[in-house]
């Protein structure tokens, strides 16, 4: 875009980072209680780390804490629905990713959860995302880590 | 809080997309359709509710136990 930079500056819960403007997610319906906030982008806490912030990028305070559950899941299985399916512009699951969020409980990061029922979906080449609640009575709501096998790889870095 | 009573079979309408329609009553459960615009997001409240509850605590994490858990995890990742 002419006149624009590429980059742009935001301030996060982290402290301010640099981010790449095409790096920007849109949540055409934002997150559940959340849902006047439509820009976000993952920022890694740290290298190595499977934890992401997920950075409202119009409002510093507003930075969730997620997760890849893979390492830690590997069989955790998603279902999007049809309308979710055409929001996100599916082409094929290659372009899925999927997130959770997570919670630490104050002061006993020991006891760390990943919750299950509310991941949130990205489409990775179109950049839209949203969370699709899950329904299914055999999910657990929430899973600690520290029950969880080491896990298999880190996180990939956010692009 | 509006209350109305419908049989199996009626339906209501709110407003002129969303029509809610009782399907069948079985004990305790009573079955229900809904039509609503592809766009509308439908969601089950002790669901929604639970959600929403879990985003603000993922809000809510100190930058000190987020760094504490991505320490603590990532020592996980290395040892594998």
């Amino acid at each position: 875009m002419a006149g624009r930079s590429k980059k742009l500056v935001i301030r996060t819960k982290l402290g301010e980072r640099e981010i790449a403007r095409d790096s920007i997610l849109y949540f055409p319906h934002g997150l559940i209680g959340l849902d006047d906030k439509r820009e976000f982008v993952l920022i890694q806490v740290r290298e190595n780390s499977p934890f992401l912030l997920l950075q409202c990028v119009t409002d510093p305070g507003l930075g969730l804490l997620v997760a890849d559950p893979y390492p830690f899941l590997p069989d955790y299985n998603v279902k999007l629905e049809a309308p979710e399916k055409k929001l996100l512009q599916v082409e094929s699951i290659r372009q899925i990713a999927v997130l959770v969020t997570v919670t630490i409980p104050k002061d006993r990061p020991e006891a760390t959860t990943l919750n299950l029922s509310g991941p949130i979906i990205l489409n990775t080449k179109a950049r839209l995302g949203l969370q699709a609640p899950q329904v299914d009575a055999k999910l657990p709501t929430h899973f600690r880590l520290n029950e969880a096998q080491r896990p298999s790889k880190p996180a990939p870095a956010p692009e | 809080m509006l209350i109305l009573t419908r049989r199996p079979g009626e339906s209501l309408y709110l407003g002129e997309h969303i029509k809610l329609k009782v399907l069948s009553i079985q004990g305790k459960q009573i079955k229900l359709g809904l039509e609503v615009p592809e766009d509308m997001t439908v969601y089950r409240e002790e669901v929604y509710l639970k959600i929403k509850e879990q985003n603000s605590q993922a809000l809510e994490a100190s930058q000190q136990d987020l760094l504490a858990a991505a320490s603590l995890w990532q020592e996980e990742a290395k040892n594998s």
